[in-house]
């Protein structure tokens, strides 16, 4: 016999108490993949939507917060990125991570430039990388999943997850490098 | 461990993903060579930096309002 279901009321209560919590972080990570609001939004809602008749599937006491950027990143695939992205043509692999340290080594090896560069600015250039590197470092580095949990929701093994976050961040902090270069908040190293 | 084994697990080690031995030896590696703890300090900056940027910004309100009245009715 099935076991009755959780009256309204409960099933809200523990919604709102362990979904509608992680709205910020959904929002968040919406704006990176679709990068407009108004399709953020909506993502968003459908995420949510979508969550609430599932919620019955959700396993209690589990990563509520992975089990929603699941559902969002699959909304966001089947329905938002052929129209609001173009299809990339960069082969991930070749690209050849940068190191800045060894570059502000001598000059700036606390990084106090990054103290300089503003929101807008990195949130450029996290939107100006491959979505593959992009979502990946959003969820590990904004929304502080671990790589387990990034490999679920990307459906990719770890040793994945842990290559695309290395080539990420490499390729993130040397646009803003350059981009510090550009400002004038570090001189870059001659030679 | 040297430098370049300990490089080779900075990320992993800044996101706490090693092994407790393998995290050991790194830490050793790093209180026994400057360099490689400046370096790591340096991304642990690049880390902390990145996400105090990109959480500035909460959900609008608005959004909000409209999830919950397409659940509740509200």
């Amino acid at each position: 016999m099935a076991t009755p279901a959780p009256p309204a009321d409960a099933r809200r209560a523990s919604f709102e108490h362990e979904a509608l919590v992680h709205l910020d972080a959904l929002h968040r990570v919406a704006l990176r993949l679709t990068g407009n609001a108004a399709d953020a939004d909506d993502l968003v809602q459908e995420t949510m939507l979508k969550a609430y008749r599932a919620w019955d599937s959700y396993q209690p006491g589990t990563n509520a917060k992975a089990w929603l950027l699941t559902i969002l990143r699959h909304a966001f695939i089947n329905e938002y990125r052929r129209r609001t992205r173009r299809p990339e043509t960069v082969d991930m692999e070749t690209i050849e991570p940068f190191a800045v340290f060894p570059d502000v080594q001598e000059s700036d090896p606390q990084g106090a430039f990054f103290d300089r560069i503003v929101d807008e600015q990195v949130l450029r250039a996290i939107d100006a990388l491959p979505v593959a590197f992009r979502e990946t470092l959003v969820l590990s580095d904004v929304e502080g999943l671990n790589y387990q949990d990034i490999g679920r929701i990307l459906d990719v093994p770890v040793g994945t997850v842990k290559s695309r976050l290395f080539r990420a961040r490499r390729l993130l902090q040397a646009r803003l490098y350059d981009y510090a270069v550009e400002m004038g908040y570090i001189k870059r190293k001659a030679g | 461990m040297n430098c370049d084994e300990a490089l080779d697990h900075l990320y992993e080690f800044l996101d706490r993903e090693l092994t407790p031995e393998v995290e050991r030896a790194v830490r050793e590696h790093l209180h026994a060579c400057a360099p490689c703890a400046q370096e790591t300090d340096f991304e642990a900056t690049f880390l902390k930096f990145v996400q105090a940027r990109c959480r500035a910004h909460g959900a609008p309100p608005e959004l909000k309002r409209r999830i919950l009245h397409e659940l509740f009715g509200e």
